[in-house]
């Protein structure tokens, strides 16, 4: 699960070099929702291995790409292609709607 | 043919892993249906204190984490799957869910209570961009901020107090003259410098451009309506039990909560209601974890009369 943080770095790299879709979830230690969705988004990392590049930022660690994305509220789940955020979810309540927002834009 | 479990139930408070943990430990075949992950309301608490054994409180997510693993080290099993419809009158229940059909002889209702909406407009689109409805998760976003909260009973009261904190000025908006909250909130309210109060006035819009800006108050005694500039709203105005997805099935109360009494039996054999989601005097983490296991109780005397 930690492994899937990044730093600002290693997000400038998967979201503009990623040949795959790369969905990001924006969080902070904090954020109680966020740990909620942590265990769905573990699955989820798992279940589309083999379609996306799945990551997270820390917003407290990572400020900047937060600032970029103007984020207002987490636990925000975006998805790039090319480099570009194509869709955003926030705080989804299920797993189901993490999926459905994936493959909505797959 | 279908697995067909003794158990099935539908949501991970601490009623439902209650359940969750006597059926498993009781040897009956279980599986717990989460939409998410284990604790519905009191995994977003960061401290319960009137849950016997912790002296120094404990985290709410930290307790749902426990009473999972608890329940697990009885072989309890759980899908992360949402549940979309229900076929309970039948002998073998039928549970319609994002990750397939599952059946099961007995079905537990634990799927607790949500926020209750104000229905304004562009409410739903808001959420995270304005509106939102937990203090202790967003309140952090609205430092040194001004923000609205609505409503005027304990749990508006609670997140009041906490936004009074953090923000530079929090204005409290009910519909009557003065808070439904316990006298406890009163004073450190009242106290408190940078908490305002707008008595008898309600909501009727939320606006924006391209962030929040505002909310528009009309007082429900003279018809007058105002605008009060703002960064964010937190509504707080009570929870709705989770029983849409029941689609009648099952027999309510007026406010939507499912009749049923101590022993958690609804008025389908087989389907009992524990939590928050059942008719109850008192909503606790307390009063939940002994519905589940009086469910497992009146389960084990129904599946011995089904032989």
């Amino acid at each position: 699960m930690k492994e899937m943080n990044m730093n600002l770095e290693q997000f400038n790299k998967h979201v503009q070099e990623s040949d795959k879709p790369v969905l990001v979830e924006f969080w902070a230690p904090w954020c109680v929702y966020c740990r909620r969705i942590a265990p769905a988004y573990d699955k989820i990392a798992e279940q589309y291995s083999d379609k996306l590049v799945v990551g997270k930022i820390n917003v407290d660690d990572v400020p900047e790409a937060a600032q970029k994305e103007k984020i207002e509220a987490i636990p925000a789940l975006l998805l790039y292609k090319g480099g570009e955020v194509v869709d955003s979810i926030v705080a989804p309540d299920s797993k189901a709607r993490i999926e459905e927002f994936i493959e909505k834009n797959l | 043919m279908e697995h067909i479990y003794d158990v099935i139930i539908i949501g991970g408070g601490p009623g439902g892993y209650t359940a969750a943990l006597y059926t498993a430990r009781a040897g009956l075949d279980m599986l717990l249906l989460e939409k998410l992950s284990a604790g519905g309301q009191m995994a977003l608490t960061s401290q319960i204190d009137n849950y016997p054994g912790f002296e120094n409180g404990v985290d709410g997510f930290e307790l749902a984490e426990k009473m999972q693993a608890g329940a697990e080290r009885f072989g309890a099993k759980t899908e992360l799957a949402e549940v979309y419809s229900v076929k309970l009158e039948g002998k073998i229940k039928e549970i319609d869910t994002s990750e397939g059909v599952f059946y099961g002889k007995t079905v537990v209702i634990s799927t607790g209570a949500s926020p209750r909406e104000l229905g304004l407009e562009k409410e739903q689109q808001l959420v995270g961009r304005g509106v939102n409805y937990c203090a202790a998760c967003d309140g952090m976003f609205y430092r040194g901020k001004t923000v609205v909260v609505v409503g005027g009973g304990n749990s508006a009261a609670a997140d009041a107090m906490l936004l009074s904190r953090i923000c530079e000025k929090v204005i409290i908006v009910h519909r009557r003259d003065t808070l439904r909250a316990t006298k406890i909130y009163h004073e450190p309210l009242m106290q408190a410098e940078n908490v305002e109060f707008c008595w008898d006035s309600v909501l009727t819009e939320l606006q924006y451009d391209d962030k929040f800006t505002g909310v528009r108050l009309k007082n429900v005694k003279t018809g007058e309506e105002t605008d009060l500039p703002c960064d964010g709203v937190f509504i707080s105005v009570g929870r709705k039990p989770v029983t849409e997805f029941l689609a009648g099935q099952l027999e309510l109360d007026q406010a939507g909560y499912i009749l049923a009494d101590e022993s958690t039996r609804t008025n389908l054999a087989g389907v009992f209601a524990v939590g928050d989601v059942r008719t109850k005097v008192l909503r606790q983490v307390v009063t939940a974890v002994a519905d589940g296991a009086m469910a497992s109780h009146y389960i084990d005397e129904y599946l011995a009369e089904q032989m």
